[in-house]
């Protein structure tokens, strides 16, 4: 039991990490529309092939002003 | 399909293959507006690079950036239509709509694409596009949103690290823990849940204070300090190696109630973004007279002393006096009304209405700042501050609920350490934990939004839904009436024939003498199939027409112009209409009564508000008599005419501080701020965009009953959320006697706390049916 004394210190140290990722992706405006994000992946089914572009500009198109 | 704008709208997405869209929108469509031409050529300005340059970036590759608003993007459909129709446009590198903001980034060719096409084609969707301009306030709510966001990020991760070690604590409890672990386990709870208490429950905290120290109490504080005394005395516990510990609960709670506000925000926020500004309307450039020729200068550089030239069906850009020429300006901007004011040398005109006559030149008066449309955005922003704040149920209950709470936790804390000292501060802490405000605190926003989301199916758009429990408790309805009543067409109402013709031929007649004139009254007639022959037509500006035809002079128009023509006219049959002549050279032909068709519905509603108990008004801009006989006739109490945008907003103060709750009904422009100041508003369909971004209510289709509606969920609401609180006031009635008396375990307390905030939700959600 006493790698408890190890392994919580661990968790811990994943944890900070964590919460340092997500406050890194919402002040680099990943969570700014959560509602089309949410319906973008049902929406894709059908339409034509254009749209391919768009998604993958989308990650570096976030602007910053 | 309902008018000319949404069948082009859709045949253009059906076109498009991109019919899938209505399979997929989750909300209905503001109503376009039909189509002109004339619109899209407004857009030709932005090609401009000066005036792009203030909305647009260039990249590195040639390409263009651009940032526009988007108005009357509903959901994520839209978002959808609105990137796949565009992207496909040739030129177009990307676009990508955000929803919350309704902001469209596009990024295109300046090459290959104009950017007044791009204008175009987001008009022709149906969709009205603005550049964005940042702003202050709109940079303030994005950062907030990200802060919330943040906030509520963290207390879900600390959640769930405190919620794994409270598993290994409780499994102790049970099966017995070695005290070592249990003080590890204890402290490493307590450095998360602190981390926690201060990041994101510090709102909490800042807002309760905040109230305190302006003497109310809010549902904040309870909040804050069942937060703040279950960690204190966790801390103390963890510290003194004795006791419970509730890091777990403390961390659950304040989780659940950021989630709960996030939502709430969200949702108000999103129609928030869609803000007006009244100066864009205007147009950027205006022509103006530099050593006697006519330039075009850019708006914002004209000075008092220049004179502009504005030409027929132009929109006035600033307020200036005619010196020149004389014209009609179509006012509906400050009236609500379709007729126009004739003007003549020595008249002000003022920005924003439009010219229909002829061309006028006009002395600049003063600039933008200082011009009448102005003061009608200003007195907007004047009214959103002098709005009344109805004390919100949820707070007033919270006020003598937390009292009662603090008087029964020291009653407990005094009883208890006379009685056993050692146990007295453990009893008291679960006498605050049991009282948990969770279901108090959620029985008001979660019956809001399952009546908002119900409401938003059934074609309302809900902007504010505080203004629900403000709308369950109105007294006065009042309506606006052109535009809102009737349907805001002119139409002949009726016809008065005073000779042996036919009245499909005098129609005629009038149609041919009308072709000739750009009167909004000529509009009326341009269905009606003109009788051939009409030569030399003359118009007369704020008179009428007058022509020959086989050698006979017709003439059409006020009295004063077809009475020297026709002597034996009658004068015309009542006021109730707005009446012009036939006439020719010695006989009386007709009198056409034009007049705004009522809206089929308006008098069911109407009824149906007074049978609910509503006191009825009307507040019109116009001054003729139409608004009595037609208040008359639907059975409104009270009418007041001819009222100014800022008259009507001191009728409506004047009733509230009677202590009316008011809710106003309105479409246009001149009642923007009287529906910012309203309790409850509601715009109407083809609301123009100011009066929409200020109405609570935006409704969508044309259908006043939906007004009704509404009205009844809300009432239905306020029902709910008084059951949530009684259900929630039981429940504290019967759980904290037991805590303080010392029966509650406190993993009883924690079911007790969850079923009873379930049964809440639960409760509310009946709301979510559609109206």
């Amino acid at each position: 039991m006493d790698s408890l004394y190890l392994l919580i210190p661990i968790a811990l140290v994943f944890c900070v990490i964590a919460i340092r990722l997500l406050l890194w992706a919402i002040d680099s405006g990943q969570y700014d529309d959560l509602d089309k994000e949410a319906w973008r992946i049902l929406a894709d089914e059908d339409p034509p092939a254009t749209s391919e572009p768009d998604r993958t500009d989308e990650s570096d198109e976030e602007p910053r002003r | 399909m309902c008018c000319p704008g949404c069948r082009a709208v859709a045949a253009l997405i059906a076109d498009s293959g991109l019919d899938a869209f209505y399979q997929q929108r989750t909300a209905f469509n503001e109503r376009p507006q039909p189509i002109e031409t004339g619109n899209l050529q407004q857009y030709l300005v932005y090609d401009d690079p000066e005036l792009a340059a203030t909305f647009t970036e260039v990249g590195a590759d040639g390409t263009l950036s651009a940032r526009l608003l988007l108005g009357g993007v509903t959901c994520a459909a839209c978002t959808w239509l609105i990137e796949q129709s565009l992207s496909r446009v040739e030129g177009v590198a990307s676009a990508l709509v955000n929803l919350q903001q309704s902001r469209l980034d596009i990024r295109f060719d300046p090459q290959i694409l104009p950017l007044s096409e791009i204008f175009a084609r987001v008009e022709t969707l149906g969709y009205r596009p603005r550049p964005y301009q940042a702003s202050t306030q709109r940079q303030q709510m994005a950062d907030e949103y990200r802060l919330d966001l943040r906030r509520l990020g963290v207390a879900g991760l600390g959640m769930m690290q405190v919620g794994m070690f409270a598993v290994a604590l409780h499994a102790g409890d049970i099966q017995g823990i070695d005290i070592r672990y249990q003080g590890l386990l204890r402290w490493v709870s307590l450095v998360v849940a602190s981390f926690v208490v201060f990041y994101s429950a510090r709102s909490f905290f800042e807002s309760a204070w905040r109230h305190l120290k302006l003497g109310t109490l809010v549902m904040d504080l309870p909040v804050a300090l069942a937060i703040g005394l279950a960690w204190a005395a966790s801390i103390w516990a963890t510290a003194s190696g004795t006791g419970q510990v509730y890091f777990d609960s403390v961390v659950m709670f304040t989780f659940f109630l950021l989630l709960a506000r996030f939502l709430e925000r969200r949702v108000r926020q999103r129609h928030a973004m869609t803000w007006f500004d009244a100066e864009n309307t205007l147009p950027p450039i205006a022509a103006v007279q530099r050593e006697g020729q006519w330039l075009g200068v850019p708006r914002i550089q004209l000075r008092a002393g220049d004179v502009v030239l504005v030409k027929a069906g132009d929109t006035v850009p600033v307020d200036a006096e005619v010196i020149s020429g004389d014209s009609a300006v179509k006012e509906d901007t400050f009236s609500g009304e379709h007729l126009p004011r004739s003007v003549a040398s020595g008249d002000m005109i003022y920005a924003g209405t439009v010219n229909v006559e002829r061309v006028l030149e006009a002395r600049v008066t003063g600039d933008y700042r200082d011009s009448r449309l102005a003061a009608l955005q200003r007195s907007v922003e004047i009214a959103q501050t002098e709005k009344p704040r109805l004390a919100r149920l949820a707070d007033r209950i919270a006020s003598w609920f937390i009292a009662g709470i603090l008087l029964v936790t020291t009653a407990t804390a005094v009883t208890w350490s006379q009685i056993a000292p050692e146990q007295a501060l453990w009893i008291t802490l679960s006498v605050l934990v049991i009282s948990c405000p969770c279901a108090l605190a959620l029985a008001t926003p979660a019956a809001l939004t399952s009546a908002a989301s119900a409401l938003r199916a059934g074609g309302v758009i809900v902007r504010g839904e505080n203004a629900l429990e403000s709308l369950s408790r109105a007294t006065h309805m009042v309506f606006d009436k052109t535009g809102t009543l009737t349907e805001g067409t002119l139409e002949i109402s009726d016809l008065h024939s005073l000779a042996d013709i036919p009245a499909g031929e005098l129609q005629g007649i009038a149609a041919a003498l009308q072709q000739y004139s750009t009167h909004p009254i000529s509009r009326v007639f341009s269905t009606t199939t003109a009788a051939t022959g009409f030569e030399q037509v003359e118009y007369h500006v704020g008179r009428g027409l007058e022509g020959m035809c086989d050698g006979t002079r017709y003439c059409m128009g006020s009295e004063a112009l077809c009475r020297p023509l026709a002597p034996q006219l009658p004068p015309p049959p009542d006021d109730r209409l707005y009446w012009i002549a036939l006439v020719r050279e010695g006989q009386a032909l007709a009198w056409f009564g034009l007049g705004d068709r009522v809206r089929p519905e308006a008098a069911e509603v109407i009824r149906s508000a007074r049978e609910g108990g509503l006191q009825l008004e009307l507040l019109t801009g116009d001054s003729s008599g139409h608004g009595l006989l037609l208040a008359g006739e639907l059975g409104i109490d009270s009418i007041h005419r001819g009222m100014q945008p800022q008259q009507k907003m001191s009728r409506v103060g004047e009733l509230q501080q009677q202590g009316a709750v008011v809710s106003m009904v309105g479409d246009g422009l001149n009642d923007a701020p009287v529906l910012s100041l309203a309790d409850a508003s509601f715009a109407v369909a083809g609301a123009t965009d100011l009066a929409r971004t200020q109405a609570d209510f935006v409704v969508v289709g044309g259908d006043l009953r939906t007004i009704l509606d509404t009205w009844r969920k809300a009432r239905q609401c306020r029902r709910i959320i008084l059951q949530n609180f009684a259900w929630a006031l039981a429940y504290n009635l019967c759980a904290i006697p037991l805590a303080a008396a010392g029966f509650v375990p406190p993993w009883a307390a924690a079911i007790g706390m969850s079923l009873s905030s379930l049964l809440v939700v639960l409760n509310s959600l009946r709301l979510n049916r559609r109206p």
